[in-house]
């Protein structure tokens, strides 16, 4: 019988969008493994970051930032936007499609964004499938 | 300082393929500058061979290690060890740091990650431009420290072309006519008059085209 895919999403945030990350995703959600990363900002996330996700078994990496003009530190979404371009033009270079990283304005606080947010790449990983290099 | 861009994953995996143990070894001086070489690149893109080796089912070990300077052995030797640990070596230095570690290694491969593109300027934060040509026989203080060899399109010495437009080459508009920027700089320096003074043709003994260049600094040798 095939194995049930579980997928397994790493998500990068910005301590300035939301602080637990953990006490957003609903108790029920059982057929996702998602891990939250705290950044002190955005401008934080390195290539090798998402990409050690993704070699830890990640099955999506999903970066959540502040809207652009709200960054704290100006200019660290911005950032975070052009390192995680870089990153998936590699990851499609690779072969693992750029299309399992994704970055994503979440306005402060706003649970209700985040749910929909982890739920659609959900939804997205039912047609990507596993990661094929974990 | 020394121009790199790193090659393409594709196609370093194709150069490290026969090897299951690869060194990637970093410089942390020019190719880190322009974001090729470094530390940073190192551990970018040996987690990208990983993950790239291990999607198409091959186990593939990779070390990383970053020396300061790949051109100088004193540097190089910091090396030894990890290199001994590893089938080959992939350096992200220029060419010039590939041949050193080849030559202080000589039964190890020594495969290139880099390819060498100029000698350029950091203009500003990701943007690198040439600006000098290394030709061996610098005339920059005629041509008011821009080098017309180098940034002119047609290498033109004695004046411009006549096919610029609004400060720009005609042969890319994107890049600002050497021309343009010699006599406004000439102008500010008030040596306008360096236009008057006819170039000859290069002396081109010392640009390399007749083999590798040597400078031998005999004070420093014992």
């Amino acid at each position: 019988m095939e194995k049930q895919f579980k997928p397994k999403i790493s998500v990068f945030h910005c301590i300035n969008v939301f602080g637990d990350g953990e006490v957003l995703l609903p108790p029920e959600r059982q057929d996702a493994a998602v891990e939250f990363i705290k950044l002190p900002c955005s401008s934080m996330i390195k290539d090798v970051f998402m990409l050690r996700a993704f070699e830890a078994g990640a099955d999506a990496v999903m970066v959540m930032v502040c809207p652009e003009g709200a960054c704290r530190y100006v200019e660290g979404n911005l950032r975070a936007k052009k390192r995680v371009g870089w990153v998936k033009n590699l990851l499609d270079e690779i072969g693992l499609d750029g299309r399992r990283l994704g970055l994503f304005n979440v306005p402060s606080e706003d649970a209700a964004v985040v749910g929909q947010i982890i739920e659609q790449t959900l939804s997205d990983l039912a047609d990507l499938g596993p990661n094929p290099a974990a | 300082m020394i121009v790199g861009e790193q090659k393409s994953i594709e196609e370093i995996k194709k150069i490290v393929s026969p090897y299951k143990k690869v060194l990637i070894l970093g410089c942390g001086t020019c190719v880190k500058t322009c974001f090729a070489g470094g530390e940073d690149e190192v551990a970018v893109l040996a987690s990208a061979l990983r993950l790239a080796f291990k999607k198409d089912g091959r186990q593939i070990e990779v070390e990383e290690f970053t020396v300061e300077r790949q051109c100088e052995d004193e540097f190089v030797q910091e090396s030894a060890e990890a290199i001994d640990r590893n089938e080959s070596v992939l350096s992200l230095a220029c060419g010039a740091g590939v041949q050193a570690i080849a030559r202080r290694y000589e039964e190890t491969p020594v495969l290139p990650g880099v390819n060498t593109t100029f000698l350029g300027v950091l203009e500003k934060h990701g943007l690198f431009t040439e600006e000098c040509s290394g030709c061996g026989d610098c005339q920059l203080a005629v041509f008011g420290s821009v080098c017309p060899y180098t940034r002119c399109a047609k290498k033109l010495l004695n004046g411009p072309c006549g096919g610029s437009r609004e400060g720009k080459c005609e042969v890319d508009p994107e890049t600002d006519c050497a021309w343009n920027l010699i006599i406004h700089r000439l102008k500010m320096l008030g040596q306008l008059n360096n236009l008057r003074v006819y170039i000859p043709p290069k002396n081109w003994s010392g640009s390399g085209s007749c083999g590798p260049r040597k400078l031998i600094r005999k004070d420093h040798i014992l």
